[in-house]
């Protein structure tokens, strides 16, 4: 979600409003070098990305959806143009692979490389994963409200980095039996919520209970 | 460990944090099933499935604020919390997250000066955009 101070600042720039243009640039241009240092080292090719991001933010801003999280906007164009960064100079790490055509392969990469949002069947995916979201968020400020960290750990281990049970028992130092419970109330309650968004809660195989 | 297919999935958000991108480049050179196994993950990709991990990274469902990353640095957040941004940013290793708090951190030790003219020149080659239309 984007802040109202974000939504101002692109509505002024929409106006062609040069100092909102500057106070976005003060705003992000920080965390993007950052962001993008963390993969090329070369400060003045860094310097080079991050203008490239924002001149592309620019050239965006027609189809620019304000509710759209701004930040997360900015870092998903900044991941295009490293990618595309990399392929131009014949850096990529993958380049030397050439089997299955590295180009195409690289070509493809480039294509999805964080814009998961333009694929096929657009609006469906939108649906499930917006119900997803807010199940998401129902159930992880629950834990926060009650300082319950440890279960927000095993999810966040379990969904995001995709680690089995095992994994995450000997990590966080609790039983698997443990871990498995967490995970086996959280799907029951996120397909509770997804079922009451009017979704089938299968569509995501990891919420079969 | 296998590698797990939510990595190749976080690879391709490009969500991973500067070693952990690393690590997995220098396996995808030399391991050419995983190539397979992400050439796979890029075509389902593509005919419009997604998982809950992507959607948990998309949406940031559990960064922490940048208000809340400025008190980690200044270390006056309650003990849970501050472990968890621990966890978040050195296990999880959010991209996004480690992002905002180099910059934080820049801001807070580097010269500002350097940071603003570096930013000074972002604006002049860029503000001509506005003046263009
Ligand atoms: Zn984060």
């Amino acid at each position: 979600m984007s802040t109202a101070s974000d939504r101002l600042l692109v509505q002024q720039i929409r106006q062609g409003d040069e100092r909102a243009w500057e106070h976005l640039i003060a705003r992000y241009e920080g965390r993007l070098f950052a962001f993008i240092h963390r993969r090329i080292k070369d400060q003045a090719a860094c310097e080079d990305i991050v203008q490239d991001s924002f001149v592309g933010f620019y050239t965006s801003l027609p189809n620019y959806d304000d509710r759209r999280d701004l930040q997360t906007y900015l870092f998903t164009i900044a991941s295009h143009k490293i990618t595309d960064y990399l392929r131009r100079t014949g850096r990529h790490p993958l380049q030397q692979t050439a089997d299955e055509g590295g180009e195409l392969f690289l070509h493809k990469l480039a294509e999805q490389t964080a814009a998961s949002s333009v694929a096929r069947g657009q609006e469906r995916r939108e649906l499930e994963s917006t119900a997803i979201a807010r199940a998401l968020t129902n159930l992880l400020d629950t834990w926060r409200k009650q300082g319950d960290y440890q279960r927000l750990k095993v999810l966040e281990l379990l969904f995001v980095k995709g680690w089995h049970n095992k994994d995450v028992a000997k990590f966080l130092d609790i039983s698997e039996q443990q871990v498995a419970n967490i995970r086996f109330a959280a799907v029951k309650k996120l397909g509770e919520l997804v079922r009451a968004d009017g979704l089938p809660a299968d569509v995501f195989p990891e919420l079969h209970v | 460990m296998t590698t797990p297919r939510e990595l190749l999935e976080s690879y391709l958000d490009d969500a991973l944090g500067e070693s952990e991108t690393a690590r997995l480049e220098q396996e995808l050179r030399r391991d050419e099933e995983l190539r397979r196994r992400l050439l796979a993950v890029m075509g389902e990709r593509d005919r419009g499935e997604h998982t809950v991990g992507a959607i948990w990274r998309r949406h940031r469902l559990s960064c922490p604020s940048r208000e809340q990353l400025g008190s980690f640095l200044l270390n006056v957040l309650d003990a849970g919390l501050r472990d968890y941004v621990d966890f978040h940013l050195r296990t999880i290793a959010c991209a996004y997250c480690l992002a905002n708090l180099a910059d934080l951190q820049a801001q807070q030790q580097a010269d500002a000066a350097v940071i603003q003219q570096r930013q000074q020149r972002v604006f002049q080659s860029s503000a001509g955009l506005l003046r263009k239309r």
